[in-house]
């Protein structure tokens, strides 16, 4: 008895999931048309299916071009496979076409989780094509995704001090407390991912005293519980404002991205 | 599943294990976007993934010697790329790194009207969030498991043969999962 409600459980998580077929699709669903419960349990299993089919994750295309990739893994190939010193023969088996496409195609911030144009998709230059990619190139790459990541991280930074400055959802009216969801944890995230920002050196070093004003704000929201004393909010609001904080964030998010 | 599979794979995989080089980048072309959405699903973080899908690659071409002739390239590169994801999202635990990647915008124009379209990107997001929580509390094979199925639109028999389980294990996974998720998303934390 147990094993069979067990079994009609799993029947209706993998209806919803659409993998069942044929004798087995038949009796889940004659089981599911006869079981209020069931019914209402595979609506909601299906709302979950839904949300996963609508989240443009799905659809994601990589920012950064094929040829660049290929470049990474085979330097790491090499790295493994020749003593330091030897020459590199395989970087004249890249595509020049990979150094135009990183300087014209890789995708802005804007459209970073967006479905990439047709157009787009077409710049991303096929591995075999064209010859030679330097040392030279490869470096210039680099930067540029340096550039991108650092430009990322302060329009990241700049959604997280909005999201506090500019909420106005009471979580305590009698304590006149304002909710900041998940801002603080959001704060510790990006902190997380500083070094990996600052990693970008020189690329990204006309960035640094935007970066180091973003990371005592960041602190500080980070430090904040979610329910959090207006108070607290106004005061850092105006710390923002007296910094220009957005302002600047934007304007250097533009330059990185150039 | 995108192209990939079939004789093309085999011969480029079988000239990969001869130390042949240059099949690496005509493998990657075959398989760049398919890994990359498989790492993204599962990390939701593009720079982990990338660099996933990087790794990956090495390994494959390191791993080439010891790769099964007889079987499809495809899902090999696919359960090298969901250990070294689930991997990579240990650590990321372990360092409490993990992000989920935003839309950007004016921010100043943000703080300043309010907008609607302010609000639905607001939406939007809470509801990705609500999505991102929901598949980071289970278990890591069971989100590779809905991974797989629900953002790579695998058969199960392709799941069982992409994380090396049986067909029954993936059932159950699967169940079990969208079960947690449907907790999760209604509120409740199983």
């Amino acid at each position: 008895m147990i094993l069979g409600h067990l079994r009609r459980r799993r029947q209706v998580s993998l209806l919803a999931a659409g993998v069942l077929e044929g004798g087995e699709l038949d009796e889940a669903l004659r089981h599911v048309e006869g079981c209020a419960r069931c019914r209402r349990e595979l609506e909601e299993l299906r709302a979950v299916v839904a949300a996963m089919e609508a989240d443009p994750l799905r659809e994601a295309e990589p920012e950064v071009p094929l040829a660049v990739v290929v470049a990474r893994v085979e330097r790491e190939v090499e790295r493994a496979l020749v003593p330091a010193g030897r020459p590199r023969p395989w970087l004249v088996a890249l595509p020049a076409a990979a150094l135009l496409a990183v300087a014209f195609a890789v995708p802005s911030l804007v459209a970073r989780l967006r479905p990439a144009p047709a157009a787009a998709r077409a710049a991303i230059p096929p591995a075999e094509a064209g010859p030679l990619l330097t040392e030279d190139a490869l470096a210039r790459i680099e930067r540029n995704l340096a550039r991108e990541h650092a430009a990322r991280y302060l329009s990241e930074a700049g959604e997280v001090l909005v999201a506090v400055a500019a909420t106005g959802v009471d979580c305590d009216r009698a304590a006149e407390r304002l909710d900041v969801g998940r801002a603080p944890e959001r704060s510790r995230e990006l902190l997380g991912r500083r070094a990996l920002v600052q990693s970008g050196g020189e690329a990204v070093a006309s960035a640094r005293g935007v970066l180091d004003d973003v990371e005592l704000a960041l602190r500080e929201v980070a430090d904040l519980p979610s329910c959090v004393k207006r108070v607290d909010v106004e005061r850092l609001r105006q710390e923002v404002e007296r910094r220009q904080l957005l302002m600047r964030i934007r304007l250097m998010t533009r330059e990185l991205e150039g | 599943m995108e192209p990939g599979g079939g004789a093309g794979d085999r011969e480029l995989m079988a000239r990969l294990a001869a130390g042949d080089r240059e099949a690496l980048a005509p493998l990657m072309e075959r398989h760049y976007r398919r890994l990359y959405r498989i790492a993204l699903s599962y990390l939701r973080q593009p720079e982990d993934a990338l660099d996933v899908v990087q790794e990956a690659f090495v390994k494959a071409f390191r791993s080439a010697s010891r790769w099964d002739g007889s079987a499809e390239a495809g899902p090999w590169l696919g359960r090298i790329t969901v250990n070294l994801a689930i991997d990579r999202w240990r650590r990321n635990r372990r360092r409490a790194q993990t992000f989920t990647p935003l839309a950007e915008d004016d921010h100043a124009s943000e703080l300043a009207d309010g907008s609607p379209s302010a609000d639905q990107r607001v939406q939007r997001r809470e509801a990705g969030e609500r999505l991102a929580a929901a598949l980071h509390r289970l278990p890591d094979r069971q989100r590779a498991v809905v991974v797989l199925r629900h953002y790579q639109d695998m058969s199960l028999e392709e799941i069982a043969g992409t994380l090396g389980m049986s067909l029954g294990t993936v059932k159950s996974s699967l169940h079990r999962a969208l079960g947690r998720m449907r907790a999760s998303l209604a509120g409740g934390r199983p």
